[in-house]
C-alpha cells in the first residue's frame, strides 16, 4: 500500500537528500563512473591517454584464462590471505582480551599496539625493508643468523605476512575491544555460578557474543588480503629471485595498466579479481547464519 | 563506551589514511632511467620555484622531474623571462609524479606549457598529438639548426618526419672507483687504457682480498642495463635491438658472448644476487663495500655530495679488445647515451612564447651555461667541455672524453621499450642465479622480445 507523505515528511526528505548530496555526487563521480569505465575498458584494446579505444569483445578475457601468470599471482594473493588472516585474527583477539582487563598502563599498551595503524603504509614498508636486509639489516644482526628474508623464495612470503600482520593487528584489536565491552558482565557471572570460567567461558561466551565483530573483521580482512599491493611492491626488489613467489594479482594489474600501458588487459585482470572476491563474500554472507550470533 | 572507542578508532584511521596519502611518495624503481636522478627526485616530493615577475608579463609554466637541475635551469629561464617580459614557473613533481601528472593533464587539459620528454615515453606522446609540431618554428627561427644537436636524440623526438622536441642534454657512462679501497688492498688504480677483461680481473682481485671484510669488486644487477651491461654488449659488437627496430639482438653471437662474459667474469666479482636484490649499487658503493661501479653522468651529484666524495675518482669505460690487437679502436669502447628533449604542449595558450623559451634554453650559450653550472652535459654538440670542470674537486672528464675516444650508442629503444626492457630484466634474474644458463636465457629473451616487436609492428 502506498502511503502519501505529509508535507513535513517531504521537506525532511528533501533536506536529507540535500545533505547527503555532496557525498552521493562524490561517490558517483569518483567511484561509480570509474567502475563502469573499467568494465568498458576490459572489452577494449586501449589506446594511449584513453584516446582511440577499440572494442575487441572478450579478447582480453580469453587471453586472461590462458595466462599462467594470472593464476600464479592469484595463487600468491590467496597464499597471503590464508597465511595472514588467521594470525591477524588470533593475535588481535588475544590482545583485545588481555587489554580488556583492569590493569596498569592499559591505555599506554593500547596506544602502542595501535601505533602501526597511524604510520603511513609506505613508511612502514620502507623501515621493514631495511630491517629485513640480509647483509646490513637489524633483524639478522640481532638474531645472529644470515636469513635471506626477502630474497629466498621459500620464506619471502612469510616476511611479507609478518609485516602485514604487524600493521593490521592494532586496528582489529580496537574493533574487538569495542565488541568485548559490549558483552554484559551478567553472562560471565551467571556462567561462573554454573562452573564455567576462564578458557571455557572464553569459548562459550566471549567468542559467540563477539562473532558479529569477528565476522566483520574476517570479511574485510579477506578483501584486504586479496587486494595486497603495497607491501611486496615497497619491500622487495623485482630483481629478487623470490619476486615470482610473492608477486600478487593486484601487482600484475598495475604492471599491465600502468607500466606496460595495456589498460584493457589490466581492467580485465582486476574485474576477474573483483568477481572472485564477490563470490567469496557471497559464500561468507551465506555462512553468516550458521555461526554469527546477534544477541 | 563502545561507541566512543569506535569513534576514536575511526578518527585515528582516517588520520592514518591521510598521512598515507601524503607520505607514500613511492620508491621509484627507475635507477637507470636515462637522464634525471629519479631516485633523488622522488624523495624530494614536490618542490616549486618561481621566478621574479618581469614587468606585467604572463606566466609560462615548465615541468621537470629532477630537483637537482632546478636551480640551474631556473637561472637560465629567468634570463629569458627578464628579456621577454614573462614569468617562468617551474614544477618539479619527481619522476613518478611527473608522468602521473602529465598523463592526468592530457586527459584533463591542464598541462604545463613546456616540459621534458624522455625516451621511455616519447613515442606515446608524439603519436597521441599531445606535443606541438615544431617544424614551422624551427624553419622560421634563424638560431635553430637541428644539425647542431646529437643525431640520436633528434631522431628520438621526431615522428613521421616532424620534430616534437629539441635535445636538452645528453648523458654518457663512466666508471667510478673508490681510491681508499684500492689502496687498502694494494690494487693499482685503473687508467683509461683498460679492457673489460682488465675490469673483471681488478674487480675479482678486490673481491678476493676483501672477502674477509665483506668487500666486493663491483656491482651489476639485472636492471643495470643502461649503465652497465648494455655498454658491454655494444663494445663486444653485439646489439640489443636491430637497426630497423624490428628484431631483437639478444640471440646474436656477439651479444651472447658479451653476456656470457658478464656471467662468467663480472658476476663472480659482485655481491651475491640476493644481496644485490636487497641493496642498491650506489648505496653499496658509497658505503665502501664495493670497489667500483659503472654509472651515468646524471648521477654525478649523488656521488659529489657524499661524505667521502674525496675518495672517489671517475675513469673512462673500458674497451673490449675484439680484434685482439691490444689497442682500443673507437668502436670497441661504447657508451650508451640518452638525452631529454624540451617539448611544448600542443594546446598551449602561448605557443610563440613557449617556443621562444625552448629556443633560448637550447641555444649554444644556454647549453654551455647548462654544462658550466653542472646541470648536465649539453644536447648541443661541443658544448659539454665545461661540464668536466663543473664539479670543484671532482674530475668528471671521463664522461666527455669518451665522445672523442669511443663511440656513443643511443640507448636502444622502440615504441614498446617499456615492455621488452622489463621482460629482459625479469628473465635475467634466472641467469643471475645460475650463470651457466646465460645462453639459454638470452634465447628466451630474444623470443619474447621478438613477439613484442611483432605486435608493435603488426
Amino acid at each position: 500500500m502506498k502511503t502519501k507523505m505529509t508535507k513535513r515528511a517531504r521537506t525532511e526528505a528533501i533536506w536529507g537528500l540535500l545533505f547527503i548530496a555532496p557525498t552521493i555526487i562524490g561517490l558517483l563521480i569518483l567511484n561509480y563512473y570509474p567502475i563502469f569505465e573499467t568494465v568498458w575498458q576490459s572489452f577494449c584494446k586501449t589506446g594511449d591517454f584513453g584516446i582511440g579505444n577499440t572494442f575487441i569483445g572478450l579478447g582480453n578475457f580469453k587471453k586472461l584464462f590462458t595466462d599462467k601468470e594470472v593464476f600464479r599471482t592469484l595463487f600468491n594473493s590467496f597464499r597471503y590471505a590464508i597465511l595472514s588472516l588467521p594470525l591477524t585474527v588470533a593475535i588481535s583477539l588475544v590482545l583485545a582480551v588481555l587489554l580488556n582487563r583492569k590493569m596498569k598502563l592499559r591505555s599506554v599498551y593500547r596506544t602502542i599496539f595501535f601505533l602501526p595503524m597511524v604510520c603511513a603504509p609506505a613508511a612502514v614498508a620502507m623501515v621493514w625493508k631495511w630491517m629485513f636486509n640480509q647483509d646490513y639489516g637489524l633483524l639478522n644482526h640481532m638474531l645472529g643468523f644470515k636469513i635471506n628474508w626477502v630474497t629466498d623464495p621459500a620464506i619471502a612470503m612469510l616476511a611479507i605476512v609478518i609485516v602485514g600482520v604487524w600493521s593490521s593487528i592494532g586496528n582489529n584489536m580496537i574493533l574487538l575491544l569495542g565488541g568485548l565491552q559490549d558483552i554484559p558482565r551478567d553472562y560471565y557471572e551467571a556462567a561462573s555460578v554454573d562452573g564455567s570460567t576462564g578458557v571455557h567461558a572464553f569459548f562459550h561466551i566471549t567468542i559467540p557474543l563477539l562473532s558479529p565483530m569477528l565476522f566483520f573483521i574476517i570479511q574485510t580482512g579477506i578483501m584486504g588480503a586479496l587486494n595486497l599491493f603495497d607491501l611486496p611492491f615497497m619491500i622487495m626488489d623485482q630483481s629478487s629471485r623470490a619476486w615470482p613467489s610473492v608477486k600478487t594479482i593486484t601487482y600484475l594489474f598495475y604492471e599491465y595498466a600502468f607500466e606496460k600501458s595495456n589498460r584493457g588487459y589490466g581492467a580485465a585482470i582486476i574485474l576477474f579479481l573483483i568477481c572472485i572476491i564477490s563470490i567469496l563474500t557471497f559464500i561468507l554472507q551465506k555462512s553468516e547464519k550458521k555461526w554469527v550470533h546477534y544477541d | 563506551m563502545k561507541k566512543r572507542l569506535l569513534a576514536a578508532a575511526l578518527a585515528v584511521s582516517m588520520a592514518a589514511a591521510m598521512v598515507g596519502c601524503g607520505g607514500s611518495g613511492s620508491t621509484a624503481g627507475t635507477g637507470s632511467e636515462g637522464a634525471g636522478t629519479a631516485s633523488t627526485a622522488s624523495t624530494a616530493g614536490e618542490a616549486q620555484g618561481t621566478t621574479a615577475p618581469a614587468g606585467s608579463g604572463e606566466t609560462i609554466t615548465v615541468a621537470i622531474w629532477d630537483p637537482n637541475q632546478l636551480a640551474g635551469l631556473q637561472q637560465i629561464a629567468d634570463e629569458w623571462g627578464a628579456a621577454n617580459g614573462y614569468k617562468v614557473e617551474f614544477t618539479v613533481p619527481g619522476w613518478d609524479g611527473y608522468w602521473t601528472m602529465l598523463e592526468a593533464g592530457v586527459s584533463g587539459g591542464e598541462m604545463p606549457d613546456v616540459f621534458w620528454m624522455h625516451s621511455n615515453n616519447a613515442a606515446k606522446y608524439m603519436a597521441s598529438g599531445v606535443l606541438l609540431n615544431m617544424d614551422s618554428y624551427i624553419e622560421n627561427d634563424d638560431t635553430m639548426d637541428l644539425n647542431n644537436y646529437f643525431e640520436g636524440i633528434n631522431e628520438l623526438y621526431s615522428y613521421n618526419g616532424s620534430q616534437y622536441g629539441i635535445p636538452k642534454d645528453h648523458d654518457t657512462i663512466a666508471v667510478i672507483y673508490n681510491k681508499a679501497l684500492f689502496d687498502k688492498y694494494g690494487v693499482e688504480h685503473p687508467t683509461s687504457d683498460w679492457t673489460w677483461e682488465d675490469f673483471a680481473a681488478i674487480a675479482q682481485e678486490i673481491s678476493d682480498k676483501g672477502a674477509a671484510d665483506g668487500v666486493y669488486g663491483t656491482y651489476c644487477n639485472t636492471g643495470n642495463n643502461q649503465d652497465t651491461w648494455y655498454n658491454i654488449i655494444y663494445s663486444y659488437g653485439g646489439e640489443v635491438i636491430t637497426e630497423d627496430k624490428k628484431a631483437s639482438g639478444y640471440d646474436e653471437p656477439a651479444t651472447i658472448e658479451a653476456m656470457k662474459f658478464v656471467a662468467e667474469k663480472i658476476l663472480p666479482a659482485c655481491p651475491s644476487p640476493d644481496s644485490m636484490a636487497s641493496t642498491g649499487g650506489d648505496t653499496m658503493f658509497i658505503s665502501g663495500v664495493v670497489g667500483m661501479i659503472c654509472q651515468g653522468s646524471w648521477t654525478v651529484n649523488n656521488f659529489y655530495t657524499a661524505d667521502n666524495a674525496s675518495d672517489f675518482e671517475w675513469v673512462m669505460l673500458p674497451y673490449a679488445d675484439v680484434n685482439g690487437n691490444g689497442t682500443c679502436e673507437p668502436e670497441e669502447r661504447c657508451s650508451i647515451y640518452n638525452g631529454l628533449g624540451w617539448s611544448i604542449y600542443s594546446q598551449t595558450k602561448h605557443p610563440d612564447a613557449a617556443w621562444s623559451l625552448v629556443s633560448y634554453l637550447s641555444s649554444e650559450a644556454s647549453q654551455i651555461k647548462q654544462s658550466e653550472l653542472g646541470v648536465t652535459m649539453a644536447g648541443y654538440i661541443g658544448c659539454s667541455e665545461a661540464f668536466a670542470n663543473a664539479f670543484d674537486g671532482m674530475d668528471v672528464s671521463a664522461f666527455v672524453d669518451i665522445e672523442e675516444q669511443g663511440t656513443l650508442i643511443f640507448r636502444p629503444y622502440s615504441k614498446t621499450t617499456a615492455i621488452w626492457e622489463d621482460d629482459a630484466s625479469q628473465a635475467l634474474v634466472e641467469a643471475w642465479s645460475a650463470p651457466e644458463k646465460m645462453e639459454e636465457v638470452m634465447h628466451k629473451i630474444a623470443d619474447s622480445m621478438n613477439e613484442t616487436l611483432a605486435e608493435e609492428n603488426g
